[in-house]
């Protein structure tokens, strides 16, 4: 143990040395949360949508003017011709076009059917979805209007009652912030432990501490502990950002995720030393370190992407990433007040162990 | 003058294929992550889970039932039998969604104003759940109306005089709305991005480190070839992979490349000037390697969230909005979309190329500056 905390003890030291880069291991991640948490709105809004009215009458007007009211869609341009729909999605000008054709008023006098056209750009295909289907729903509400008008007042435009559980404003920020915590705190941490080792190793230190009579698990305790101070502080700044600004709700219990996050961060810890410990530069260490980190874990852990829509082999893939776990269980604690994770909590304290064991090994062989 | 800077590249390119880890990362990782994130970065809404609390039980009920499930987007979930059951299948995530139709669900429909039926949706997962609820709520309009509909046209003197919209849409450039056909432009750029970044980034920082930069100085080199034979290795290895990432993009995802090659290469020649750049800007701010990783993973992960890779830039507050546009990512990532689906060609494109052009000289100009005064 006296070891341990010796190691510890000349780790500190060289954190210390570099104020700018602890520094940097603190304020990133609370800047980025900060950022994003604001930043990041997953409800679409404001989508741009050009109109192309070729009937030019009042109905046509009144039309368009119920299909663009509502902050869901935004009139961007009034376009004269067809051939400015496709230069205008070239360019991004707009998503969507709507087309009123020629007599629309006046068959909606005296026609049973009128048409309208709905010209999508489907290239982002989540939006052209949900701009497809707003832009349908709204012609169905003025359709039941236009029943109501023939005469019929029993008709009235039905309305769907929606509830939604855990996030009932459907806030972004309430999603988003808790997986920014599991994100970059599995990124920084990595980063902080891929260079412990290899340091030594470049800078020709490494020889000095093999003379000494430590064992190798002594060894990587000792390097883990500074980091994991610095790694709970940053853990704890950021929830503290996101329940007090961002308003966050904590649902359960703190010390249960301050537990959670404990193993979490060891996880990630360990990845950065193991890393360490099987390269010899600074430079593979951390380009290890980062690109096992970052897309990765921005992409494959349920981070934005639901993991239930990925095939199969991709959810395999999903389940070795620490990431998401965690975000299981902070999104759990925090939105949903769930307190018991066997599974998660299980494979994690099992995924900690395993990686501290193999950062252990692999630095013995280097030994001998 | 050219022949020292090809010594240098030769040098920097010794340097990388002399440490086999270090290739692997540069070579392997790009590959294994393209083809794994071509198919894990999907919007697409699927397979999200309905349950149904039918206590109408007649034929109108079940049709709306069947509406949800005639969507490619909903799946049956576990029946309920009870609003408590159904509340229970939602708190312990066994559905996604709960419908629940009361009794008399298609008189109330005819008779009143009352709400006819309710949904409840687990919105943990903000977005998904949004997008659900107007999936949800289309499909029940839909369904009513027509019901409705086909209520009023069996009086005759209604049916006369009924009028009526019909929409038909139809979807540009991605009929089948797959989002794997935006995304996967959107990895081609992360990969280079990355890679040219972070190479670039430590290159300068590692000389000093290990104390090799001063027998770069006191050689007859000027800081101008220097910089060149700093950057152009890993320029070249960029342009190698997007080679690669877009040959697989084409080959094996099937997407469509509507626009040019070479202004695909040009955009990248001119956005490779940008990471560069900052890379390079990274290593005359940082003295140790740590920190030059750093300062290349915030502007990566600023670079990359902030490009609308994953959340459109129009959904961000309109302050954030503006500060995107000093973000080189997010030109990067709608030109080369609209390379590849809309084949936007050089005028569509010319606003951007533009203003990342005055992005890259502005940083490749202050890397060099600072980069001549350290060496000074």
């Amino acid at each position: 143990m006296k070891r341990v905390l010796a190691v510890a003890r000349k780790e500190t030291y060289h954190i210390l040395r570099d104020p700018r880069s602890l520094a940097v291991a603190v304020v990133m991640p609370i800047m980025m949360v900060l950022l994003f948490g604001y930043a990041i709105n997953m409800d679409l809004a404001n989508v741009p949508v050009g109109i192309l009215d070729q009937d030019r009458s009042p109905a046509s007007a009144d039309f368009i003017t119920r299909m663009t009211s509502g902050d869901f869609i935004l009139e961007v341009a009034r376009l004269g011709a067809r051939d400015e729909v496709e230069p205008g999605f070239r360019r991004g000008l707009f998503r969507a076009v709507l087309v009123i054709p020629q007599g629309f008023g006046e068959r909606l006098v005296s026609e049973p059917l009128s048409e309208i056209q709905i010209l999508i750009d489907g290239a982002d295909a989540t939006t052209a979805a949900a701009v497809d289907n707003y832009l349908k729903a709204v012609v169905g509400m003025v359709n039941l209007d236009l029943m109501v008008r023939q005469g019929n007042a029993r008709f009235r435009s039905q309305e769907l009652r929606s509830r939604v559980l855990f996030n009932p404003e459907l806030e972004s920020s309430h999603f988003v912030v808790p997986g920014l915590v599991a994100v970059v705190l599995i990124m920084i941490c990595a980063l902080l432990t891929s260079i412990a080792i290899t340091r030594e190793k470049e800078t020709g230190t490494m020889e000095q501490v093999l003379t000494t009579p430590l064992a190798p698990r002594q060894l990587v305790l000792g390097k883990v502990l500074p980091y994991l101070v610095i790694a709970s502080v940053d853990a704890a700044l950021v929830l503290a950002v996101g329940n007090l600004i961002f308003g966050v709700p904590m649902r359960g219990s703190w010390w249960l995720l301050a537990g959670y996050s404990l193993i979490y961060l060891l996880i990630a810890l360990a990845l950065g030393l193991l890393i360490s410990a099987v390269t010899k530069t600074q430079r593979v260490a951390m380009m290890i370190a980062l690109v096992t980190t970052l897309l990765p874990t921005l992409i494959l852990s349920g981070f934005v992407f639901p993991l239930a829509s990925m095939p199969l082999p991709l959810r395999m893939i999903g389940r070795i990433i620490p990431a998401t776990y965690f975000l299981e269980v902070i999104r759990g604690i925090m939105l949903k007040g769930r307190m018991w994770f066997p599974v998660q909590g299980g494979v994690m304290l099992g995924m900690a162990v395993l990686l501290l064991g193999m950062a252990g090994r692999r630095f013995r062989t280097r030994l001998e | 003058m050219v022949r020292s800077v090809l010594y240098l590249v030769q040098k920097e390119f010794r340097q990388v294929f002399r440490d086999r880890t270090l290739l692997r990362v540069i070579l392997i990782v790009p590959i294994v992550q393209i083809f794994v994130l071509g198919y894990a970065a999907n919007t697409d809404l699927k397979n999200v889970r309905l349950s149904v609390l039918d206590q109408d039980s007649s034929r109108d009920s079940r049709s709306l039932a069947d509406a949800y499930y005639a969507s490619d987007v909903f799946i049956p979930g576990p029946r309920a039998s009870s609003p408590a059951e159904l509340q229970n299948l939602l708190l312990e995530g066994q559905t996604d969604v709960g419908l629940w139709i009361p009794r008399g669900y298609a008189a109330t429909l005819l008779t009143s104003d009352a709400v006819a039926v309710s949904m409840t949706f687990n919105g943990q997962n903000s977005s998904a759940a949004g997008r659900s609820v107007g999936y949800a709520s289309e499909i029940a309009l839909q369904e009513v109306g027509r019901y409705l509909e086909s209520a009023a046209l069996a009086q005759p003197d209604l049916a006369r005089r009924a009028r009526r919209i019909e929409s038909s849409s139809r979807f540009f450039y991605n009929p089948e709305l797959r989002s794997q056909h935006y995304m996967v432009p959107g990895i081609v750029v992360l990969l280079i991005t990355i890679i040219s970044a972070l190479l670039t980034g430590v290159a300068v920082v590692r000389e000093r480190e290990i104390g090799t930069l001063e027998q770069l100085m006191v050689s007859p080199l000027t800081p101008g070839q220097l910089i060149a034979g700093k950057t152009i290795p890993f320029a070249l290895i960029a342009f190698f992979e997007l080679t690669f990432a877009t040959t697989v993009a084409v080959l094996w995802f099937r997407l469509p490349l509507e626009g040019s090659v070479l202004l695909l290469g040009v955009a990248a020649a001119i956005y490779l000037n940008v990471t560069l750049g900052v890379g390079l800007l990274a290593s005359t701010v940082s003295s140790t390697q740590q920190q030059a990783m750093f300062t290349m993973w915030f502007f990566l992960v600023f670079g990359i969230l902030m490009s609308g890779f994953f959340y459109p830039i129009e959904n961000m507050p309109r302050e954030v909005q503006w500060l995107t546009y000093l973000n080189p990512l997010r030109y990067m990532m709608s030109m080369v979309r609209g390379i590849f689906l809309r084949g936007s060609g050089v005028v569509d494109l010319a606003p951007d190329l533009a203003r990342l052009a005055i992005i890259g000289v502005v940083t490749f100009a202050g890397a060099a500056l600072r980069f001549q005064k350290r060496l000074g």
